[in-house]
């Protein structure tokens, strides 16, 4: 065994090279083979038309998938609700994410670890799981949302609750918050326990107590936390797929498209290869730009 | 004094309408396996007359527990490459001064951002062209693949915070950078491949884009494809619906409740 070794140290500035190139290469031959190279097809499949039985069979169309997507009313409605669930997420799982975590840290006695524990429990449910358990829950014949509205003498909608499509994507919402509201809570709440007691002692010496104290003085203390918790949450609202396909399948009438959902109806319920493709650059662009701004709170934090 | 009071109030208010919030689906599913189509129809609020066990064993007769054996195999797969491959890479963009190391670190960061769907077609060809549509292994590669940018992250920040004396000292003895990381790294290095564990097995355990896609036939499809099966042959059988979900998702959750602070503490390492 030892003599091995002191035969390495023979050659060891070659090989200590050599087992970091080794150490390194196969991160990079799997995300290369299906992250990069992936990336590059969609930019130049874009640029092409080709369907699904043709797959060797491409047709140049230059800018006509864009040109396409720019015309295309879904492509819009599905940008529009990324962007709603994005502003949606930020306020309703990062903020009362936020007040919920300050209540644990502090605001309450007895029953943290259970309350805690409850809260952040669906985070480890699947999407696909929960998803079904909120379609009985507003189905509109044997649904309790339904019931405990009628039984308090409140009106229903009547095209049920994921078929009005002025409603559909808040009700997406609060499935998606019931999710992810209790990750965002644990996040935080592991900032807010890094902050010093001393703080404390020194507001309250200030006449800084409770809310005051937690406005003025904790929030400004995990800013980054609170940065990286939003982060996290706009790039969740891009990659969103499994709530509106189980819930509504982007209905009623493409009303809750999402591009994730919009970019696989194109390619593998309509075969619409090439525009796919297009639809896939322009997410590519807006996660790498978020990316962007990720390796910037990364770099601070 | 009072206003001390109102405060708690409110606190303790805004907890425990959350936590009914959060639980009151759990419930629900529960329940509406103990219940008869007609019991949910009639009375959607009612208890369950009797318990009725009926509703899983119709779950089970649907091949529930091959979907589950599926799941299990791609997550165990996919997370041991992930924290083998994800570890190694970490361990050299901290530790060794090399020159491509900013931007094999970039890349990782883009690799992080990039999302499936945004790769979607050009995925699916390459799985297909290597043969591996209608196999674990046509989720297990790419699944890999998207798990390992955030893996390296997240033991990147471990490893800069690692002793550094400890190597130095392997180093005099003789040890190489591979030896090093096998011998010395990994074995110390619990906590932080726990957390990647974790993180990455509640990730791909529910994963179902990917899946979707790549796995169309029965004996290869993971759990959530499973759970889209009985919803879509069961439209509007609930109770048998709901069993299979409870069949699914409470392994889950009595893993979860005996390691909870685990989870708590793996998830909470992300916002350092």
């Amino acid at each position: 065994m030892n003599k091995t070794q002191t035969n390495s140290i023979g050659f060891s500035l070659s090989s200590d090279r050599v087992s970091v190139i080794i150490l390194l290469i196969p991160a990079l031959i799997f995300c290369t083979i299906f992250i990069f190279i992936p990336a590059f097809w969609a930019i130049v499949g874009s640029f092409y038309s080709y369907g699904m039985t043709s797959l060797n069979d491409w047709k140049w169309v230059g800018f006509d998938n864009y040109i396409k997507a720019s015309q295309d009313e879904f492509f819009w409605i599905a940008l529009k609700n990324n962007f709603i669930i994005v502003f949606a997420s930020i306020v309703l799982q990062v903020g009362v994410g936020t007040i919920l975590a300050a209540i644990l840290d502090r605001g309450i006695k007895y029953g943290k670890v259970i309350f805690r524990t409850i809260i952040f429990t669906p985070m480890v449910i699947s999407s696909v799981a929960v998803s079904i358990i909120w379609l009985i829950i507003y189905d509109p014949n044997v649904g309790i949302l339904n019931s405990i509205l009628k039984a308090i003498g409140l009106p229903t909608p009547s095209m049920g609750w994921l078929g009005d499509p002025d409603i559909s994507i808040w009700m997406i919402m609060i499935v998606a918050g019931w999710q992810n509201t209790g990750f965002m809570m644990v996040l935080i709440l592991a900032g807010l326990q890094g902050v010093s007691k001393e703080v404390y002692d020194a507001a309250e010496i200030d006449g800084a107590t409770g809310v005051k104290a937690f406005w003025y003085i904790t929030l400004p203390m995990i800013r980054n936390i609170i940065i990286v918790a939003i982060l996290i949450t706009t790039i969740g609202a891009f990659k969103v797929f499994e709530f509106v396909y189980v819930l509504t399948q982007g209905g009623p009438s493409n009303a809750t498209q999402v591009l994730g959902t919009y970019i696989y109806l194109q390619a593998f319920n309509l075969l619409h290869m090439g525009y796919a493709n297009a639809l896939s650059v322009v997410l590519l662009i807006i996660a790498l730009i978020l990316g962007w701004f990720q390796l910037k709170a990364s770099r601070r934090a | 004094m009072s206003k001390f009071k109102l405060a708690n109030i409110f606190a303790y208010g805004f907890v425990t309408l959350f936590s009914i919030y959060v639980l009151l689906p759990i419930i629900v599913m529960i329940l509406t396996t103990f219940k008869t189509r007609r019991e949910i129809f009639l009375e959607p609020l009612g208890l369950p007359g009797q318990f009725n066990f009926s509703s899983f064993e119709k779950a089970l007769s649907i091949g529930l527990g091959g979907f589950i054996f599926n799941s299990f195999l791609v997550s165990l797969f996919s997370v041991i490459l992930i924290v083998i491959i994800a570890g190694m890479a970490a361990y050299v963009l901290a530790r060794i001064d090399f020159r491509i190391n900013r931007y094999v670190y970039l890349l990782i960061v883009a690799g992080f951002a990039i999302p499936p769907a945004a790769v979607l077609v050009p995925l699916y060809v390459t799985v297909s062209n290597l043969g591996l549509l209608n196999s674990i292994y046509g989720v297990v590669m790419p699944l890999t693949a998207f798990g390992i940018p955030f893996t390296v992250i997240l033991f990147y920040a471990f490893f800069l915070d690692f002793p550094k004396e400890v190597e130095e000292a392997a180093t005099i003895d003789g040890c190489s950078k591979m030896q090093i990381f096998f011998r010395i790294i990994i074995p110390l290095s619990g906590p932080a491949i726990a957390s990647a564990a974790i993180f990455q097995t509640v990730w791909i355990w529910n994963e179902f884009l990917l899946a979707l896609i790549m796995l169309t036939s029965d004996e290869v499809k993971t759990l959530p494809l499973g759970l889209m099966k009985l919803r879509g042959e069961w439209s509007s059988d609930w109770p048998s619906i709901m069993a299979g979900l409870t069949i699914a998702i409470l392994p889950v959750l009595i893993v979860f409740l005996i390691f909870q602070k685990y989870f708590v503490r793996s998830l909470a390492g992300l916002g350092k």
